[in-house]
């Protein structure tokens, strides 16, 4: 059997970097240079967490888990954890979750709604990665 | 006029950053902090960019404004603008995306433990696009930033604003060219009995397809674009306001052609006249009392002449000469870059909202001279618009299609 992560474990982060610099050409990352942090409140433990994705060039250079504080990004896409989870699982879309509120995004709408296809991309690869919620 | 490469040339020129450091002063100077503008006039005067849909400018203490639309329209807006995307920021309905939202994002930074002065416009007005902040909206951002001061501080701009600067004139002067354009179109087309078997809507149609081919970006009037009116419609009592109907024009009646063109949201806006086919005496009559108003009005106005003295002068004239009736009272509305349309000078009248009546103008204000002159019991009417600018020793037109009422 496939060996499963701890969702939001370092073990976890360092398979999503590991996957995303696999999959995700430069080409399909469009050549992209910009960094996102997710926010992820209410965790199970009570605790908040965040993962910051740094891209350059569309290499995805780090991926790394923060707890208390958390790093400027171009881009800040907050949660609840189960929202998250929902999402990683293909139960929600991340578009519907922003629309109805759940979800809040930080940062220059014009330039999201343009990189929007990219994260999709990104968070594809993410969703293959065997996750214990 | 020819736009140039070196923006200091181009005749059509304005330092939006050196408006921007004296809106920036005088909000110093009214204690205000941040400064929230809604109204389509202050985003068209700090912007440069013409924003169809709600929209915010956050003028900061220092530094450079930022700009908020409907994100469908955010690019364009920021490549319209001088301010660069970063800049010009879009709102939808997404989490932290609302317009809520993102004011608070831009005004919070400038109030210092939260607490200080937003200056906001609100207030009311005859024009509908004006842009006032709802009531909502202000709820809004009163819960959202709950220790801060909301005062209406619209007079700063409207202050900076009054007097014209040289590439807002020229502006206004390369629209109001358009328009003689769309004019001599109209002219052309129903010379001669041509206006047989056309409509208003026609005429409207034709004169913007002159305009739009000589560079206007729309007929930018909220009052239905180009206004025509025939027979009848021309002279409505008191009336001053007539989108185009899909009437058929008739010979032995009058044609009222009032035309609006934009060019960098300097705005064109002149209404010339016509009867069609051979004219009575009657509507001869009709049509010099109206011509000789217009002048005598043009030779009245100079700095230091408030529209009271100006309306007197006037009427008087139309009293001794017997046809005062027929004379519309109002002889201007202000004008400005696209969206100031309406009040005169600033908001200090006897009536909130309304031109003062004793407004003394002074040498740089641009206005429209706008008079209607409307008889309903005979039919008859005629307007005259033009974008006029003030000067020290009387006014110049800006829109040169001869002043006449033409049989055609």
């Amino acid at each position: 059997m496939a060996e499963r992560f701890r969702y939001l474990s370092a073990e976890w982060a360092q398979e999503a970097g590991r996957r995303l610099q696999a999959d995700l050409t430069p080409e399909k990352m469009k050549h992209l240079t910009s960094s996102m942090l997710t926010v992820y409140t209410d965790c199970p433990d009570g605790l908040e967490r965040a993962v910051y994705y740094r891209v350059v060039e569309g290499v995805v250079e780090e991926v790394s888990l923060h707890e208390r504080e958390l790093p400027e990004a171009e881009f800040t896409i907050t949660a609840g954890y189960d929202t998250f989870a929902r999402i990683s699982r293909a139960e929600l879309k991340a578009r519907a979750a922003l629309m109805s509120g759940k979800m809040t995004l930080r940062g220059n709408l014009v330039k999201a709604l343009r990189l929007a296809p990219v994260v999709d991309r990104l968070n594809e690869v993410l969703s293959t990665i065997p996750t214990e919620y | 006029m020819v736009e140039s490469d070196h923006p200091q040339d181009d005749p059509f020129f304005i330092d939006f950053p050196e408006r921007i450091g004296r809106l920036q002063a005088a909000m110093a100077e009214g204690g205000v902090d941040v400064y929230l503008g809604s109204r389509l006039r202050t985003l068209s005067w700090t912007l440069d960019a013409f924003c169809p849909w709600r929209s915010f400018i956050v003028v900061p203490p220092h530094g450079l404004p930022t700009a908020l639309t409907f994100v469908i329209d955010a690019a364009r807006v920021a490549d319209d603008s001088w301010l660069d995307e970063d800049h010009v920021l879009g709102y939808g309905p997404m989490g932290g995306q609302d317009q809520v939202s993102l004011l608070k994002d831009l005004l919070e930074p400038h109030l210092s433990g939260g607490k200080g002065v937003v200056g906001i416009e609100t207030g009311m007005g005859t024009y509908l696009p004006e842009g006032h902040l709802t009531h909502l909206e202000y709820q809004y951002l009163a819960a959202a930033l709950p220790d801060a001061r909301f005062s209406n501080a619209h007079d700063i701009v409207d202050r900076l604003s009054l007097v014209a600067d040289e590439g807002t004139v020229n502006r206004f002067r390369e629209a109001s060219r358009i328009v003689d354009m769309g004019h001599q179109a109209v002219y052309r087309a129903i010379q001669d009995g041509g206006y047989e078997g056309m409509t208003e809507t026609e005429i409207a149609g034709l004169a913007a397809y002159a305009m739009r081919k000589e560079g206007s970006e729309w007929e930018w009037s909220f009052t239905g674009g180009n206004e025509i009116a025939s027979g009848y419609r021309t002279g409505l009592a008191a009336g001053a306001c007539t989108p185009a109907s899909r009437r058929a024009l008739r010979r032995g009646e009058p044609l009222m052609v009032d035309l609006h063109a934009m060019f960098k949201l300097g705005l064109g806006d002149h209404a010339h006249n016509y009867l069609l086919g051979e004219a009575t005496q009657r509507q001869r009559w009709h049509a010099q009392n109206f011509v000789d108003t217009v002048q005598l009005c043009l030779e009245n106005y100079r700095a230091g002449v408030t529209p009271s003295s100006l309306a007197d002068a006037v009427l008087d004239f139309c009293e001794e000469q017997g046809f005062a009736e027929y004379m519309v009272p109002g002889f201007e509305h202000g004008i400005g870059m696209m969206g100031d349309e309406w009040r005169i000078g600033l908001n200090e009248g006897p009536f909130p909202y309304w031109t003062d009546p004793e407004h003394e103008y002074q040498a740089g204000e641009l206005l429209i001279c706008a008079m209607q002159y409307a008889c309903p019991e005979e039919e008859i009417g005629f307007r005259y618009e033009n974008p006029i600018l003030i000067t020290g020793s009387g006014c110049k037109t800006l829109s040169e299609f001869p002043l006449s009422v033409d049989e055609v």
